[in-house]
C-alpha cells in the first residue's frame, strides 16, 4: 500500500525537510501560498507558483500558533518569546503585540470581506485586534486559554479553559461571557458551521460539546488518547476527531451525537490517528497517524484515499487550502510537503 | 552521573519544593550559576522570591486542576503539560527541565502531571524532587503548615539549608524530625544552598537500590504514633514477584486508601524476568516500567517503600509478601 500512497505524494506533491518541529500549517486566505510555523522560530513559506520555499524568522524561541491573517494574504503567528506578530506575504513581520515573558499560545482571524479582526491569548488573557493592530478587547477567563474560534460571522468568539469554556459577544460593551461549565480540562475548540453547537477537547480523553440554543450537554468519550484534531465539516453534519486509531466522526444532524456511536474510518491497524481536517467544501476529511501515514476519506461511501506512505513519524498538523484543492501537512520531524490535489 | 537524556530521548525533569524562606531560590540560581555547559529550561512561579538568571526562564501561574474522573487526590497541573508541551518543540534539547513551585505548593498535582499525560510521559521522566527546609525554622514550619510536611515525605532529595545558624544537637533533632516523615530521601546539609550539583540534578531517584541502602530498617522504631502524621516504611521480598499478583493488590490498595498515600515506590524482580521493573506513585496514580537488568551476582530482592498517613505496617507488609511466586 506503501507504494500507491508514496505516488500522489510523488507526483503531485511539493516537499522539503525543515529541520524543525512543524507546529501548524495554514494556507493563506487568497490560497496563494502555504506556512509552515517551526519550532525554531522561523515561519517556511511555500508559494503555489514556483518551487522556492522562504524561510523568515519570526520568533525568539518556538512558534506556538499560526493562523491565516485577517486579510488576504499573510499570516499571524504566536511564540513563547510572548510575541504576537504578523507575516506580510512578501515575508515582512510586523509586531502586533508583546506580552513580556508570557506565551503566546493561541492565535486566530476572521474577516467578512470587510471587518478584520485578529485575536490572541496569552495566559488568561484573550485579545482582539483590529487591522491597524489597535486593541478593541481584552477578556479575562478564569484560568489559561488553551483554545479559541470565532463564529461563521464574527459576532462571538469562543474560548476554552478549565472547567469549560466563555462565549464572549465581540462587539458588546458589557464584556461578561456566556459560561459553558464541565469540570475538567479542556484544551481545544471548535464551533459548528451553524454556530450552535461549541466543542471541546479535554485532557481526559474526551470531547464534550454544549449546544446553544437549548443547553443540552454533549459528551463523545471513548478515546484511548488525547484528541489534538479536532473539525467540522463544511456542510456541519460531522464532526471529525483525532485521537483513536480510525478517524472518529460523530454526527451533528437528526438530534445530534448523543446516544450514537460515532463512525470510524480507517481504523484497524492500531496506529493513533494525531490529527484531521475537514475540506472546505466537501465531506472529506483529511487524517495523519503517528507513523506518517496521511489519507483523505470521503465520509459518505467511506472510501480512503492514500496521500503519503508510514515512515516519517507523527504529523502534527494537516491544511486545506481554501478551495480545498490543495493539502499540506508537517512533521515533528521537520518533513513538509504541499499536494495539489486539483484535476489536471 | 547518569546521562542526562536517556536512550528513549526522555528529558530529565527536576521538581524544587520547599516553602517560602527555605532557600529555593538561592540553591536554584547556584545550580544554574554552576559551569556545567548544561543547558536547562527553568519553569518558576509568579511569586518567586528572586530573580533567576537563566537563557529559558518560563513563568506560569500554578493552575491545578481536577481530572474529571470523581477522585478529589488527582489533581494536575495543567500549566506545566501546556509548558512542557511547548519546550517540547523548540529546536535542540534541553539537557533538563528545572520546575520551582511556590512556597504553599502541595507536590502531589506537580508529581501527578507526569502520570496523566502522553506527551509529557513520552517526551520526559521525572528524575527526582527535591525539597528545601532550613534547619532554623523548619520546627515551626511543620507546625503551622501541612504544605511543609508533605513537601518533606514528597522528596527525594532533601537540601537542609542555614545549617550554620543552628547547633550541632538542634540539627540532629531537626534531621531526626525529617527522618520520622521520610526516611528514604538523601539529606545534604547546605549553607546558601551549597550542594554540589551532581548532587541533585540526574538522580534516577526511582532507582532505589541506592536510596534504600542509606535506609536501613533499624530505624524503624514501633513507638506510639499519631495515624494522621506522615511516614514511611519500606518492605523487601527474597522471591521473584508474580507480576499479576501485585498488580492486582497495589490496584486494590491505591484505589482504596490512594488518599493517604501520598507516595508508592518500588524496585522489582518480576519472575521469569532478567529486568529490574520500577514502580511508582502518587495518591492513586501509578506507573511503572523495565528499568534494566539486574546486576550478575546481585540479590535480586524486590523493596517497596510507602510514604503516608495511616500506613498498617503489618497489613502491607502481608499484602507485599503474599505477591511472591508460591
Amino acid at each position: 500500500m506503501s507504494e500507491t500512497a508514496e505516488k500522489i505524494l510523488q507526483t503531485r506533491g511539493k516537499t522539503t525537510e525543515l529541520d524543525a518541529y512543524v507546529v501548524k500549517a495554514s494556507f493563506d486566505r487568497a490560497g496563494t501560498a502555504c506556512a509552515f510555523a517551526l519550532g525554531d522560530g522561523t515561519v517556511a513559506i511555500k508559494p503555489l507558483a514556483g518551487e522556492a520555499w522562504h524561510r523568515v524568522p519570526t520568533h525568539e524561541g518556538a512558534i506556538l500558533a499560526l493562523a491565516t491573517d485577517a486579510a488576504p494574504q499573510g499570516w499571524i503567528t504566536g511564540g513563547d518569546d510572548g510575541h504576537f506578530m504578523r507575516i506580510g506575504p512578501d515575508g515582512a513581520i510586523t509586531l502586533i503585540a508583546p506580552f513580556g515573558m508570557r506565551w503566546v499560545d493561541t492565535v486566530t482571524s476572521f474577516t467578512d470581506g470587510r471587518t478584520r479582526l485578529v485575536a490572541c491569548s496569552s495566559g488568561k488573557k484573550l485579545m482582539v485586534f483590529d487591522a491597524a493592530n489597535t486593541k478593541l478587547k481584552t477578556l479575562e477567563h478564569p484560568s489559561t486559554v488553551t483554545g479559541m474560534v470565532f463564529d461563521g460571522k464574527g459576532k462571538r468568539i469562543a474560548a476554552s479553559h478549565y472547567d469549560g469554556a466563555s462565549v464572549w459577544l465581540v462587539a458588546s460593551r458589557s464584556d461578561s461571557p456566556r459560561k459553558l461549565d464541565w469540570k475538567g480540562s479542556h484544551i481545544g475548540i471548535v464551533m459548528s458551521p451553524d454556530g450552535d453547537s461549541v466543542v471541546t477537547a479535554m485532557q481526559e480523553n474526551a470531547l464534550h460539546g454544549w449546544r446553544l440554543s437549548d443547553n443540552q450537554h454533549m459528551r463523545m468519550t471513548g478515546y484511548p488518547s488525547k484528541t489534538l484534531g479536532l473539525s467540522f465539516s463544511k456542510s456541519g453534519k460531522w464532526l471529525a476527531s483525532s485521537g483513536a486509531d480510525s478517524v472518529v466522526l460523530w454526527p451533528f444532524f437528526g438530534g445530534g451525537p448523543m446516544g450514537k456511536p460515532p463512525t470510524e474510518l480507517a481504523g484497524g491497524d492500531g496506529i493513533t490517528c494525531t490529527y484531521v481536517a475537514c475540506h472546505p467544501k466537501d465531506d472529506l476529511v483529511a487524517a495523519a497517524f503517528e507513523d506518517g501515514l496521511v489519507v483523505i476519506a470521503d465520509i459518505g461511501s467511506a472510501r480512503i484515499l492514500p496521500v503519503a506512505g508510514p515512515g516519517r513519524g507523527p504529523v502534527t498538523t494537516l491544511a486545506w487550502s481554501p478551495d480545498g484543492s490543495h493539502l499540506a501537512f508537517g512533521t515533528e520531524g521537520g518533513f513538509a510537503a504541499v499536494i495539489d490535489l486539483s484535476k489536471t | 552521573m547518569a546521562e542526562a537524556v536517556n536512550p528513549e530521548g526522555q528529558v530529565p525533569v527536576t521538581v524544587l519544593t520547599g516553602y517560602l524562606g527555605a532557600g529555593k531560590t538561592t540553591l536554584l540560581n547556584r545550580i544554574l550559576s554552576e559551569n556545567h555547559g548544561k543547558k536547562y529550561a527553568v519553569v518558576i512561579n509568579e511569586f518567586g522570591e528572586l530573580g533567576v538568571d537563566n537563557d529559558l526562564v518560563v513563568d506560569t501561574d500554578e493552575e491545578v486542576f481536577e481530572m474529571n474522573n470523581g477522585c478529589i487526590c488527582c489533581t494536575v497541573r495543567g500549566d506545566l503539560i501546556r509548558i512542557v508541551t511547548g519546550l517540547m518543540k523548540r529546536r535542540g534539547k534541553f539537557d533538563g527541565i528545572i520546575i520551582e513551585t511556590t512556597g504553599l505548593a502541595n507536590p502531589a498535582p506537580v508529581a501527578q502531571t507526569f502520570f496523566v499525560d502522553d506527551t509529557v510521559k513520552e517526551k520526559t521522566r521525572l528524575d527526582a524532587i527535591i525539597t528545601v527546609v532550613d534547619a532554623l525554622n523548619l520546627p515551626q514550619r511543620l507546625i503551622d503548615s501541612a504544605e511543609a510536611e508533605e513537601q518533606i515525605a514528597f522528596a527525594d532529595v532533601i537540601v537542609l539549608n542555614k545549617v550554620d545558624l543552628v547547633t550541632t544537637e538542634a540539627l540532629s533533632a531537626v534531621e531526626a524530625q525529617i527522618r520520622k516523615i521520610n526516611k528514604y530521601a538523601k539529606i545534604h546539609h547546605a549553607t546558601k544552598g551549597s550542594v554540589p550539583i551532581t548532587e541533585l540534578l540526574n538522580q534516577g531517584a526511582f532507582d532505589l537500590n541506592r536510596v534504600l541502602v542509606h535506609a536501613p530498617e533499624f530505624l524503624t522504631s514501633d513507638e506510639h504514633e499519631h495515624n494522621d502524621e506522615i511516614r514511611s516504611m519500606s518492605f523487601e521480598a527474597e522471591k521473584p514477584i508474580d507480576a499479576e499478583r501485585f498488580n492486582a493488590w497495589i490496584g486494590a490498595l491505591l484505589a482504596e486508601k490512594g488518599g493517604d498515600m501520598l507516595r508508592t515506590k518500588g524496585i522489582l524482580s518480576y519472575e521469569g524476568d532478567d529486568r529490574r521493573f520500577a514502580f511508582q506513585a502518587v495518591h492513586m496514580m501509578a506507573d511503572g516500567d523495565f528499568i534494566g537488568a539486574w546486576k550478575a551476582g546481585e540479590p535480586r530482592t524486590s523493596r517497596i517503600v510507602f510514604i503516608g498517613r495511616n500506613l498498617n505496617r503489618p497489613q502491607l507488609r502481608r499484602g507485599f509478601e503474599s505477591c511472591q511466586v508460591a
